[in-house]
């Protein structure tokens, strides 16, 4: 299939992506029951009805639909590798947590139920390749980098680490795919992927006040700046961060965030920063024929599912609706 | 050396409906390739989408009809036999042709490609049909241009 063909298709299914008034319904729901009965009546409603799904599965589910349907039209299926790889690394490091409980003597510490079905890679196939230590078969370089997490947790018992080296791995794995694409707009996003990380790192080890001496090995190569200048925030206030990243294109959030209490509301940080990441694809829209709108699609697609999420347990659990309000994001 | 300018001008007639019949095809394609995508997702769009994939197709038509033209100049429809050119004539009658085939075969490309943004634009706003016409149809205007200036050209060439 050409890109012109999936670009008018991925927008004739935009079309179906929740909107506003549906999300300003959802929050005004008085109960679960009827958030549940609003959900019902959208593409989601298959899944639902599907057995005792929940919805926390279900919207697993209508992602997974969505990436299987895409599969099939999709020019470039690294595109989609490319969006789910995360899934994978998350799984990854889900499965590794779970053995050092379970070889540290926690019988019930196997968090399978955490186990996202949203990688490229099936999650009993790497269950039983991380559990019988058969890493050979694995991408990514997620054979040489597993053997790795094991030498780094007997010397130091450090789970933070642990995921510190595979997130190095998943950026560089990243990088590496999207390189290969050879679509300057992806290469880009993936950078720009990387700076949001490093920002969100930044944001969390200042709020720690950590010894800025010792930021290093938080922060990924691969982004628009160097994983050495992210580190020099952390000696900076944070009120002069957006003029020192200033050459950069997260220079411009980070003065738009200069009003923002990033002390308080780092989820409000996060949220600007998967804002970001989607308008940094933004411009592929007014293409007939980029591959960006692919990944722009999915990250929508994920924008609508976070927050299904939000509005789902804020319901659920009768928490501050105007909070939640505010953590939604890309709602259109 | 005899039938230098008859064959020059045939030559012309022929790049004129070959060229821009070959943009025709591929601006069609374009287009038809995004209606294909928005219909996959709502068959009802085919009436607009139909319209909006036809407008690349009228290059290929201008190149016809220019071809008809330096056919029916050259006496070669109607069975009465080819008139006498000189290769000058033949020359001015392939230069003619040009305008039509170079400009019929890259506007019908682009053209192609604004319609498919315009099949784009009514998958999200059908409402917006009229618009969705209007900007491929700019790109008309120069294919239309190219038109004239061609028939123009050939009706100042004296052959005979």
């Amino acid at each position: 299939m050409s890109y012109v063909y999936t670009v008018a298709r991925l927008r004739g299914m935009e079309n179906h992506i929740l909107d506003a008034a549906f999300f300003a319904r959802l929050m005004d729901s008085p109960t679960a029951d009827e958030a549940m009965k609003a959900l019902g009546e959208t593409s989601y409603a298959q899944w639902l009805s599907a057995g005792e799904m929940g919805f926390d599965k279900a919207i697993d589910a209508e992602i997974l639909a969505t990436c299987r349907e895409l599969g099939q039209f999709v020019p470039d299926p690294e595109l989609l590798v490319l969006f789910r790889m995360p899934y994978d690394f998350h799984n990854v490091k889900v499965l590794l947590k779970s053995l050092f409980k379970v070889r540290g003597g926690d019988p019930d510490g196997r968090r399978h139920d955490l186990l996202s079905p949203l990688g490229n890679l099936s999650t009993e196939e790497l269950t039983e390749a991380i559990e019988t230590e058969e890493y050979g078969g694995l991408p990514y370089k997620l054979g040489d980098v597993i053997p790795q997490c094991w030498a780094l947790w007997d010397q130091t018992k450090n789970a933070q680490a642990v995921e510190l080296l595979l997130d190095h791995c998943l950026f560089a794995a990243m990088l590496d795919v999207a390189e290969k694409l050879g679509v300057p707009d992806i290469v880009m996003w993936v950078r720009h992927k990387i700076d949001a990380e490093n920002l969100k790192s930044a944001i969390r080890l200042a709020r720690m006040n950590y010894d800025p001496a010792r930021g290093l090995p938080f922060f990924h190569e691969g982004g628009t700046f160097r994983a050495a200048d992210a580190a020099h925030l952390l000696a900076e206030p944070q009120e002069t961060w957006g003029k020192l990243l200033s050459h950069t294109d997260i220079g411009a959030l980070l003065n738009a965030l200069a009003d923002t209490d990033m002390q308080a509301a780092l989820s409000d940080v996060s949220k600007l920063l998967d804002e970001y990441l989607i308008h940094t694809l933004e411009g592929a829209r007014y293409s007939i024929d980029a591959p960006a709108n692919v990944l722009l699609y999915l990250l929508i697609k994920e924008a609508e599912a976070r927050n299904l999420r939000i509005a789902l347990v804020c319901v659920a659990g009768g928490l501050n609706r105007e909070f939640a309000r505010r953590l939604l994001s890309h709602v259109r | 050396m005899e039938f230098l300018g008859l064959s020059l001008a045939l030559f012309g007639a022929a790049l004129a409906a070959a060229l821009s019949g070959i943009g025709s095809a591929i601006g069609i394609g374009i287009a038809g390739g995004s209606a294909a995508g928005v219909m996959t997702e709502d068959p009802n769009k085919f009436g607009s989408c139909l319209i909006l994939q036809a407008l690349p197709g009228t290059q290929g038509i201008y190149g016809l009809l220019i071809t008809f033209f330096v056919l029916n100049k050259l006496g070669l429809l109607g069975g009465a036999g080819a008139v006498a050119l000189t290769w000058n004539q033949g020359l001015q009658i392939f230069a003619s042709c040009m305008p039509i085939a170079i400009v019929g075969w890259i506007s019908a490309i682009y053209q192609g490609k604004t319609s498919a943004a315009s099949i784009m634009m009514i998958s999200k706003k059908p409402e917006a049909m009229g618009k969705a016409i209007i900007l491929p149809a700019m790109v008309e205007t120069y294919a239309v241009l190219a038109l004239l200036t061609s028939i123009l050209m050939l009706m100042g060439v004296q052959v005979g």
